[in-house]
Formats: structure tokens, C-alpha cells, sequence
């Protein structure tokens, strides 16, 4: 049987743990493109290179590729479009809201994740992991902390100044990102943070994978400076891979004719947290477990729990939020 | 003349405020807390 290949486009942070997931498993070729050529070549070089089955390839080599994974800075959709029209499948970790407004708009007969990171992602992954505790969900909150990346970072700094979507009782409602102060609790070591609106796709990609919840929301912290200078140029070179950052996914609905809340988090750096998840991701698509068309996780038609198994068993733990009885 | 110096001193001193604020008040510590978290064991 022939070996799969798997194309993984951007070297960063995400594109490493991608790399270093899927070489771990040991049954396919990765092909590692990026734009610019020596990042690509060194991330090859530092895992070994051809011997160990991961090589440099160009744009053509990456188009012959079984999966592909995205994990460079967005726009995605462009890119995806043109893979899937040469029968590649196509998991992308944008995390850029217009771009995966235009993913989840395309139509395709190839498998095409839109989505597949930290937030959105492993937020529809824990979304449907909590939903088998409800007869009926009906809200989804997510926050975030931190940054992967320096991508991440500039995204985080241009979300913060857009204009972030939430559904409200069925209806979608635009407010300023940067409103809407919320203190929310992440695992320790990362504890409590404001968090506000942000111009994230978190809600777009929630509210398809859970057509019957009614009110979504996504937020991600922020300082006040961080708010004060988001409309401006960033000051200062992003980092280039930020702390420990957390994700936390609230969900609330139905259970026994009462009311439920539960409350998971996870406390890692997000740029692995994303690549554990695209890697999931990409296997599942690799073993044919995906169908044709454009998904997102949380959605019933996407092994989640096949795809947060194999994140969790990276060491990612998932912790349950245990509140006051007023919560 | 002195009347520029006056004015550039003003604006440092406004400025080097904003960024007083900012650099003491900018990361927030959260001092109470509420519940706590354990692992599920999930995955």
C-alpha cells in the first residue's frame, strides 16, 4: 500500500507541532512548504530530514499531497479553494474571521476542516465533549488566553480592534471587540483574566456545529493596554512564541428539566494546542474518517471524540471547573 | 521660545502619565477566586 502523504504549508509554531505529531506516527511522508525557504528547511533539517521521511517541497510538490495541512498566517480560503480543486484534502488552522466566514462558504467534494486549532477547534471538540451531559444545549461561551506565535500575536492585536460577532438569542449581534469585560477563570497556573469581545470566528464555527444553541459568545483576554493600542500599529515585535496560554469552553442548557452549567478548561501554549489539534485532525482525514465537504469540529459529522482522544493523549489535559454553588 | 519648551514638557509629562498608568495598571492581579479545577480524566 502506498505511503500517505501530507503537505503541511507554514513552518511557525503551529507548523512544527504538526510536523513533529505526524512524524511521530511514522506512516506518512511530510512535505513542509513555506514561503520562505530557509524556515522551511531548517524546521526539515532539525527532524531529520529525508532519512526520517519529512522533506522541503515547493507549491507543486504540495498540491500532490493527500492532506494538506494550513498552518500559516491567514487568508486560508483562497488556498483551500485552489487544493481542493486538485482533489487534495484540506485542514486549515485559520483563526482569522473573514477568512473562515469565506471556508465554511465553500463547496467542496474533498474533505476541507475549517477551524481545526486552538480557538476555534479544540473549543468545538470540548463543545460536543460537554454536550453528551445535556439533553439540550442551548449556550456556548469561549475564552481564551494568550498567543501562539507572532501570527497569533498580530491576529490576537487585530481582533481586538474589529468588530466581533456573537449569536443572542438566535440573532447576530455586532458589537466593538474590546467591550465587554468579563472575568473568567482559566486551569492554574493561568488563573483569572478580563476577557472581552474580539473579532474571533469561534461563534460562526460553534453555532454550525451546534445549529440549536441560541446564545454563543467568544472572548480572549486583554490588558488595557492591549485595548488602548489595538487600533494602532503593533509597538513592538510580537514575541516569538508567547506563554502558557489556556482555552475554556462554558456550555449551559438542559439536563433532567433543570438548568446545567459545565465548564472545561485547558491550560497549554496555544501554538500546540493548535498543532495537536490540525494533526488530529489531518490523521482522521488521512484514514478516511471524514467525508467529503467543508466541517468543523464539535459538528456530528467529525470523529470528536477520535480527534480529542488523540490530543489528550499528547499530555493536553482537559479540567473541569469546580465553582461555587452559585455559579 | 520658552513658551515651546513649556509645551514639549507638558506633553512628556502627559505622556510619561499615560504610561505610568499603563505600565502599573495594565496587567490586572485577580486576588479573589471562586471554586477550582480538577481533571476529568477525559480524552
Amino acid at each position: 500500500m502506498p505511503q500517505a502523504v501530507i503537505g503541511i504549508i507554514g513552518a511557525g509554531r503551529v507548523g512544527t507541532t504538526v510536523a513533529r505529531r505526524l512524524l511521530a506516527r511514522r506512516d506518512s511522508e511530510i512535505v513542509v512548504y513555506d514561503a520562505n525557504p530557509v524556515v522551511a528547511r531548517r524546521l526539515v533539517e532539525s527532524l531529520g530530514g529525508r532519512r526520517q521521511g519529512i522533506v522541503v517541497g515547493d507549491q507543486d510538490r504540495i498540491r500532490t499531497c493527500t492532506v494538506v495541512v494550513i498552518a500559516c498566517p491567514a487568508p486560508h480560503a483562497r488556498a483551500v479553494e485552489k487544493l481542493a480543486m486538485r482533489g487534495c484534502n484540506v485542514v486549515s488552522t485559520s483563526d482569522d474571521a473573514d477568512d473562515v466566514r469565506d471556508l465554511l462558504e465553500l463547496d467542496t467534494s474533498t474533505s476541507v476542516i475549517a477551524g481545526a486549532a486552538a480557538s476555534p477547534g479544540l473549543t468545538g471538540l470540548i463543545s460536543r465533549h460537554l454536550a453528551a451531559k445535556f439533553d439540550e444545549v442551548d449556550e456556548i461561551h469561549v475564552a481564551s488566553h494568550g498567543t501562539g506565535g507572532p501570527a497569533c500575536a498580530q491576529q490576537h492585536h487585530r481582533a481586538l480592534a474589529g468588530t466581533s460577532i456573537g449569536l443572542h438569542d438566535g440573532t447576530w449581534l455586532k458589537r466593538p471587540a474590546g467591550s465587554g469585560r468579563e472575568l473568567c477563570w482559566f486551569p492554574d497556573p493561568v488563573g483569572g483574566h478580563d476577557c472581552y469581545r474580539s473579532e474571533s470566528p469561534d461563534p460562526m464555527v460553534l453555532s454550525r456545529a451546534f445549529p440549536s444553541a441560541l446564545r454563543i459568545t467568544a472572548r480572549v483576554s486583554a490588558t488595557r493596554r492591549d485595548r488602548l493600542t489595538s487600533r494602532l500599529p503593533m509597538l513592538t515585535p510580537p514575541h516569538p512564541e508567547g506563554g502558557l496560554g489556556a482555552v475554556r469552553v462554558e456550555v449551559r442548557g438542559w439536563r433532567a428539566d433543570q438548568r446545567h452549567v459545565e465548564v472545561i478548561g485547558v491550560a497549554e501554549r496555544l501554538a500546540r494546542l493548535a498543532g495537536l489539534v490540525a494533526a488530529a485532525c489531518a490523521v482522521a482525514v488521512e484514514q478516511g474518517k471524514i467525508s467529503g465537504g467543508v466541517h468543523v469540529l464539535g459538528s456530528t459529522q467529525v470523529p470528536n471524540d477520535v480527534i480529542l482522544g488523540a490530543v489528550t493523549a499528547e499530555g493536553i489535559r482537559l479540567q473541569e471547573f469546580i465553582g461555587t454553588s452559585s455559579l | 521660545m520658552f513658551s515651546l519648551f513649556r509645551r514639549v514638557l507638558l506633553v512628556l509629562s502627559v505622556a510619561g502619565a499615560v504610561a505610568g498608568v499603563l505600565r502599573l495598571k495594565g496587567n490586572t492581579k485577580v486576588t479573589t477566586k471562586q471554586g477550582g479545577w480538577r481533571d476529568t480524566g477525559a480524552g
